[in-house]
């Protein structure tokens, strides 16, 4: 805030700012709302009941499909967000730009059911092309490397998270002084040293984010995952049978909840964390920077 | 490869000296990895739809030959009005997220603390914590005939009737859209900010300049290729996300996307191509444009 503003303007501001937040979560407060009503979704009477969250784990549909989903989360993260950690460091390093940075954030731009359907259609003529390939050598070797299945499904959220991924870590990079690795190497350590012990420690933050926000966007992503999944169901694709078909059960109410409380504890504990670790970083510095007084 | 290798008869070579050429050689291809995967994986199935496109459809499959019949099928239906349409409103989606979010992207750079800066953008990330199908399908109850908004305006007196132009309409895919995509603009917005120095808002208060052309004067040249990008972004995926027509949209609500899975249901996989083609000649021309009048690179040079 400068000396021009006006005080009670810069309160309507930030008013206006958390009335935004506040529509925009609408929806995911009235999930939440929902999932704690005896009687469900669209009934007149309200009664609060915690029963809809131990019936999760009663309703087998809803928990093969999180076993599936979870797999499918932990393989992208373990995989998409070391692919954009390298990248970021390619991405710094590079003299053209240009084509990395197209590359990476192309996706984005790529709407969920073209990107699924480009690529339905590119695995099932890979898959084709592997089979011919197996018949002219006369082995069953390459048979169903691309058939629609996890791995399938895996690269194409893969493709999906790896932009939130690349930005997040670019931005925690952008802090990063380089001059620190110089100095690494020429105090003797390799190249792997100096990332881990000096540079990992202040992009952690960073990397941590992205996880995350990797997991929460596989856990909640449909589109692409219903396009190229194959045989098992996830999460979100029951949901959206249960919605277009029967109605969703309360139970899967509750599992959004669920969802969406871990999402949010998850994203709240690491601007706690990030806060509370910048707040004794800076009472360092000023300590170490305040005049030593008699 | 094996030219290559260091030559291991002399003597004096240290030990292990034979690996670490070869780890040196491989580790810048471990920094491109990604760029192979996205290569491979993205680029290539993406500029692939074209030429799948004009492949023979087959009862179940297609098969290699040319034939513009999906083009055909596409441009010369109702699917070329219903796209059409479907551009005009996600147009108007864009410049209702423009107009909603860009001024909070201008307020959290001009008048909130940098260090606080991303964590109050980070609030608008807390939408994404529920899965977009259940955001999207919860604006039923809300935007029904009997829902919320029209409960609570029935109740206040302002209106008699329910509105019933919310859901099911054209209406309701923007609001969906909105609904959806205005953190994206935020973000863009933000990080479109950066080049705008904090100094340009003092400097216009000292010269008199009121809001207005200080936002058209000063803060729109400096942020153009952040807000384009986010204006592209929530334009294509206006078009392409089959969800929001299929949820909240009536008859003639049909895009781009919902076209496509459409295709992919009924077997017809070079339509589906057809209009994934289409799609991304419409992307890339969008990009290519933007590029050239703002250098589109510019977004990430605060970050490098």
């Amino acid at each position: 805030m400068n000396d021009y503003d006006n005080p009670w303007l810069h309160k309507l501001k930030w008013t206006y700012l958390l009335l935004i937040v506040l529509t925009l979560m609408t929806p995911v407060l009235y999930v939440m709302y929902v999932s704690f009503n005896a009687n469900g979704f669209g009934a007149n009477e309200y009664r609060f009941t915690l029963e809809w969250y131990g019936l999760i784990f009663s309703d087998e549909l809803l928990i093969g499909a999180l076993r599936w989903t979870l797999a499918l989360a932990v393989v992208v993260t373990v995989i998409a967000v070391p692919m954009a950690l390298l990248a970021a460091k390619y991405y710094k390093a590079a003299d053209n730009k240009l084509f990395p940075v197209f590359l990476l954030l192309a996706p984005l731009f790529v709407p969920p059911d073209i990107l699924g359907s480009a690529l339905l259609v590119s695995f099932k003529n890979l898959n084709g092309v592997f089979i011919w390939i197996g018949d002219i050598l006369g082995t069953g070797l390459f048979d169903g490397w691309f058939q629609l299945s996890f791995l399938t499904a895996a690269i194409g959220l893969i493709i999906y998270t790896i932009p939130y991924s690349f930005v997040v870590i670019l931005i925690t990079m952008g802090r990063y002084r380089k001059e620190q690795t110089e100095a690494a190497r020429a105090c003797g350590a390799n190249g792997w040293r100096a990332f881990w012990d000096i540079e990992f420690p202040q992009i952690r933050a960073g990397v941590f984010s992205a996880s995350a926000f990797t997991v929460i966007l596989v856990f909640n992503e449909y589109t692409r995952t219903s396009l190229l999944k194959g045989g098992f169901d996830t999460f979100t694709t029951v949901l959206i049978s249960q919605m277009l078909n029967t109605g969703m059960s309360p139970q899967s109410y509750a599992m959004s909840a669920l969802v969406s409380f871990v999402a949010i504890a998850a994203i709240g504990s690491i601007i706690i964390f990030t806060l509370v670790r910048a707040e004794a970083l800076s009472r360092v510095a000023r300590a170490k920077s305040e005049p030593v007084m008699s | 490869m094996e030219t290559s290798t260091p030559n291991v008869t002399d003597g004096a070579s240290p030990v292990g000296s034979t690996k670490s050429p070869l780890r040196e050689r491989l580790a810048p291809w471990a920094f491109r990895a990604p760029l192979i995967f996205m290569t491979v994986f993205f680029a290539i199935p993406m500029a692939m739809t074209f030429v799948f496109s004009v492949f023979e459809r087959t009862m179940f499959w297609m098969e290699p030959g040319f034939t513009l019949y999906a083009y055909e099928n596409f441009f010369f239906s109702a699917r070329l009005t219903n796209f059409l349409n479907s551009m005009k409103y996600s147009l108007i989606s864009v410049a209702i997220c423009f107009v909603l979010g860009f001024p909070i992207a201008v307020f959290v750079r001009k008048s909130i603390p940098q260090v606080a800066q991303h964590r109050v953008v980070l609030l608008f990330i807390l939408p994404f914590m529920v899965s977009e199908i259940i955001r999207v399908f919860a604006l039923r109850p809300v935007l029904q005939r009997n829902g919320l908004i029209n409960n609570t305006l029935t109740n206040l007196g302002i209106i008699d009737e329910p509105i019933t132009a919310l859901l099911y309409t054209h209406t309701g895919v923007v609001i969906g859209e909105v609904m959806s995509f205005l953190p994206f603009i935020v973000f863009s917005g933000f990080l479109a900010m950066e080049a705008v120095p904090k100094f340009i808002f003092e400097v216009c208060d000292d010269l008199g300049v009121g809001p207005w052309r200080r936002f058209k004067d000063v803060i729109l040249p400096l942020a153009a290729p952040g807000i384009f990008a986010g204006s592209v972004f929530i334009f294509v995926n206006g078009l392409g996300v089959a969800l929001l027509p299929n949820i909240l949209g009536g008859a003639g609500a049909v895009n781009a996307g919902l076209i496509a899975t459409q295709a992919i249901a009924a077997l017809d996989f070079p339509l589906a191509m057809a209009v994934s083609a289409i799609m991304m000649t419409t992307l890339m021309t969008l990009l290519w444009v933007g590029h050239k009048l703002f250098d589109l690179t510019k977004i990430l040079s605060p970050l490098s």
